[in-house]
């Protein structure tokens, strides 16, 4: 990344040039910082479905830097429930969006996560804390057992994408080239026990 | 004029197209403010213009492949877009490029500014104060909570609650809470009653109290509020803690959150400082990029309709100089161009009227030449025409006809050299030659010359040509083939002659014989011996010169009188040997005899043709003596689209002296001692009353050769 950095002019004409052929390459890279989806889990109560997600995140250099320099990073975790069918599209019962912020407050010296689908606002004293609070997720809406057809079979979905939209614009073009900032997992799935 | 309307060099959906080029770049830069709501756009604006310089891009690199083909093709206008293009490329990019250098400069040198050390410490400074001054409030705090706790430790159980809404209203504490030493909330008040749950420790709390037995910190509550939260261990018979949240004054909050956010809006920009050039760099560089691969696309676009009409003028002239006069080509723009266009086209449109007229002229004179040359060819008169240097131009059919030479194939050389070819015609062309290099003016020579079918007489006419400066551009020459007339005229002169001799001398010869018969008669038995065979001698003289003179006239009535009596189909081939076999008999001559295939039929006097052939063999017997030979070929010939018969008749005697060939069909014209000479002179009447020819094969050169040709009767016409 030091040539993206070089304050040389005639090397930026240069990396116009080069970006969407370095963009390009690194469109099928599998970064090593990507966040995993390590748990997921499905429980009846009574009528209703419960659903919890462990989410595993890695925080790349570049990511720990800008956190630390005051940069917001947010994370969308999104869930999703779908009936199998074989010849048509699959129908989706649920598509649930759960989108966290994480930012560091240089007064307090602390590190603040906000659940921006519900406002809740949590503070720790260490980014591990922060995103230790961020891993475990069980606040996903609930589903009725009515919804299901016990005939058919269902998946469930969990994917957290980092959204690399929301950084700050002069970061984007970087980001969007770095494998530094691919944060985001892959689609996770897992059939629905009934 | 093609056209009124004066169009821009460049079309309007071009022109659209670069309007969104720079609309692209302006919602870019837009995008690129902080504050904008293209912020979110930036991204995709960002590829939009990527991929449209990649679009420019293609299309300059196909439109610099395209022209690079014309150019090896050498097509016409490659070479004056090539140059006007370079040109254009070179002037855009120079000053482009040293602008776009500068304002990097600027640019990073601008951003740089933005941060030094001064500001940076400043801002860690006042982070700090602010932090100190937070603190030494917690500190403040933690210290009027320990001193409540002395309070609450003689408090008992019944009356805790009292006393903790009493000493939280004591204390200024929004919230004051009593909780066991497993956590149980004990007692708990807040200055807004409708709290019901107080705020509760989380682990990492509980674990730093249970280690430290107190704790203290400023926790945000809500988005902007702060708050202290301290929890101190209270010291009765079973451990218990007290927790205390003390309110930030907004002010202090407001003023602290100030500062953190200046702080860290300074960090983030510093952090970024990089990033911010380089995303600088990138949307200067795609406006720089897009505009120029823009400006080099319409250039050429624009380029090409400008020289658009210069390749239509190099193709029409190259169509004119390859004789294609009907060029109209279109006016594309009323400039400059477009009049240098109208005027082409006024030239190739007067060059194919020239053209047309000047076509037109020549098929009249071709139809006028071809007009003559028809008459010429059709003349009977020979004609043949020579340039200033006397060398033969044009010659006609009738040319051919009178001396047997295709005189056209000669064209451009002089009689001379016509000469080289055939020597048997050199005295007639010398003749020509040197009338037409001494007379200045018109002249007439009567040319006499041995000919294939012998003498011919030729009557010419010269007429010298001149310029109408004077000078002599060549001449022309006319010649008529006046042997049949002359000979004519001879025959008709010597036919009269003929008749007055037969009718003239024979009268008296008959009296004249009657009276020596008379005298002999008479006197010869009156005289003495001697005397009467002095008379009888003398009339016997007389009597046979008589009988020679009457004989001689009887000659002269025989060429006199017409010979083609009774025309019958005569096979020529039965007749010559009939005649031949009468010969064979009586001398020792050796005939050698070819009649050709089938019958010889011509229309003819069997008596007269006889007659020919007598007199004919009887010559060449006279001239071979008795131990010769005789040779006839008899074949059939075409001429001049007609059929004769020929016949050929030779012998091997001493043949005919050359002085004599030309006269010897003559009268009177013989080689014999005893002899009218009037054989052969009505051997050739008998011939041409029959529509034939005779004459002197020269070309024989041993004895004497005779050719006779008859018209030949076709089977079809019987």
């Amino acid at each position: 990344m030091r040539l993206l950095k070089s304050n040389n002019p005639f090397c930026c004409l240069v990396y116009a040039v080069l970006f969407f052929l370095y963009a390009s390459f690194n469109a099928g890279y599998a970064a090593e910082f990507s966040a995993e989806v390590s748990q997921l889990e499905s429980v009846r109560h009574g009528d209703n479905y419960a659903f919890s997600a462990g989410v595993i995140y890695h925080l790349s250099d570049n990511a720990k830097s800008a956190l630390q320099n005051g940069v917001p990073l947010f994370w969308n975790l999104r869930f999703k429930i779908q009936q199998q069918r074989d010849l048509l599209w699959n129908i989706t019962l649920r598509n649930d969006v759960i989108r966290y912020r994480i930012q560091y407050h240089a007064l307090l010296n602390m590190y603040r996560v906000r659940n921006e689908t519900n406002g809740e606002i949590t503070s720790f004293s260490t980014l591990s804390a922060a995103l230790e609070s961020m891993s475990m997720v069980t606040d996903f809406p609930e589903l009725k057992a009515v919804d299901i057809n016990p005939q058919k079979d269902y998946i469930c979905a969990v994917k957290v994408d980092f959204d690399r939209d929301a950084l700050p614009l002069p970061l984007r073009p970087i980001a969007y080239v770095n494998p530094q900032w691919y944060l985001s997992s892959n689609w996770t799935l897992w059939p629905l026990k009934k | 004029m093609a056209s009124e309307k004066i169009t821009p060099p460049v079309n309007f959906y071009v022109l659209i197209l670069f309007g969104l080029i720079l609309l692209s770049l302006q919602l870019m830069s837009s995008a690129m403010q902080e504050s904008s709501e293209l912020s979110a756009m930036y991204s995709w604006l960002l590829l939009f213009n990527a991929l449209g310089s990649v679009v420019l891009l293609v299309l300059v690199g196909a439109n610099i492949f395209s022209l690079i083909q014309h150019t090896k093709r050498r097509e016409a206008g490659s070479r004056l877009t090539t140059r006007m293009v370079s040109l254009f490329v070179v002037l855009a990019l120079a000053p482009a490029v040293i602008v776009f250098y500068f304002s990097m400069q600027f640019l990073h040198q601008g951003i740089d500014s933005w941060f030094n050390v001064e500001i940076d410490r400043a801002l860690e400074d006042a982070l700090e104060l602010s932090q100190a001054s937070l603190d030494q409030r917690t500190r403040w705090h933690l210290k009027q909570t320990q001193q409540v706790t002395g309070k609450l430790e003689e408090s008992s159980d019944s009356m805790v609650a009292a006393d903790i809404e009493n000493l939280r209203e004591l204390s200024g504490a929004s919230e004051m809470t009593l909780f066991s030493h497993q956590g149980r909330i004990i007692a708990s008040s807040s200055i807004n009653p409708g709290d019901i749950l107080p705020s509760l420790p989380d682990e990492h709390i509980w674990l730093q109290l249970r280690q430290n037995g107190e704790y203290v910190a400023l926790t945000p509550i809500h988005e902007e509020e702060l708050m202290v939260r301290v929890i101190v261990t209270v010291k009765t018979a079973e451990t218990k803690y007290l927790q205390a949240l003390y309110p930030v004054p907004v002010r202090i909050a407001d003023l602290a959150d100030s500062v953190e956010f200046a702080f860290v809006r300074y960090q983030e920009m510093n952090y970024l400082r990089n990033s911010l050039k380089l995303s600088f760099s990138l949307a200067l560089s795609l406006v720089l990029l897009m505009s120029l691969l823009a400006a080099i696309w319409v250039a050429f676009i624009s380029i090409r309709n400008i020289t658009a009409p210069v390749k239509e003028l190099v193709k029409g002239t190259k169509a004119v100089a390859l004789g294609y006069y009907d060029q109209e080509l279109p006016v594309l723009a009323q400039d400059d161009l477009g009049f240098l266009v109208e005027s082409f086209n006024d030239m190739t449109h007067r060059i194919s009227q020239a053209r047309d007229e000047t076509r037109q002229a020549g098929v009249e004179v071709e139809n006028q030449r071809a007009y003559l040359e028809t008459i010429l060819a059709n003349l009977t008169a020979g004609v043949i025409s020579f340039d200033a240097i006397y060398k033969i131009r044009t010659a006609n059919q009738a040319a051919y006809r009178i001396f047997h030479v295709h005189v056209n194939q000669f064209i451009g050389q002089t009689l001379i050299e016509l000469v080289q070819s055939y020597a048997e015609l050199a005295e007639p062309l010398k003749s020509i030659q040197r009338l037409l290099e001494q007379a200045d003016d018109i002249w007439q020579q009567r040319i006499a010359f041995l000919g294939p079918n012998g003498r011919q007489e030729l009557l010419c006419r010269g007429t010298p040509l001149f310029s109408q400066d004077g000078l002599r551009v060549g001449a022309v020459v006319v010649f008529d083939d006046v042997t049949d007339l002359i000979q004519a005229q001879k025959n008709a002169a010597w036919g009269e002659v003929a008749r007055r001799l037969a009718h003239e001398i024979k009268n008296p010869l008959t009296p004249i014989q009657l009276s020596a018969e008379r005298l002999q008669h008479k006197l010869a038995d009156k005289l003495e011996l001697a005397d009467a065979v002095i008379l009888q001698k003398s009339t016997r003289t007389i009597v046979q010169q008589v009988e020679a003179m009457k004989e001689m006239v009887d000659d002269f009535s025989e060429y006199a009188k017409p010979s083609k009596k009774q025309a019958v189909v005569i096979d020529l081939a039965l007749l010559i040997q009939e005649v031949l076999v009468l010969y064979a008999l009586k001398s020792g001559v050796k005939f050698n005899a070819d009649y050709g295939d089938g019958a010889q039929l011509i229309h003819g006097d069997p008596v007269s043709i006889r007659q020919v052939l007598h007199n004919l063999i009887k010559n060449a017997l006279e001239a071979i003596g008795a131990n010769g030979l005789i040779n006839i070929s008899l074949h059939r010939v075409q001429k001049n689209n007609t059929d004769f018969i020929e016949i050929g008749l030779y012998d091997d005697g001493p043949g005919i002296k050359d002085d004599q060939i030309e006269r010897i069909f003559e009268p009177y014209v013989t080689t014999k001692v005893k002899g009218t000479g009037l054989g052969l002179a009505i051997v050739k009447k008998i011939i041409e009353e029959h529509g034939g020819a005779i004459w002197v094969d020269t070309a024989r050169k041993v004895g004497a050769g005779f050719i006779i040709q008859f018209p030949a009767c076709n089977v079809e016409s019987l």
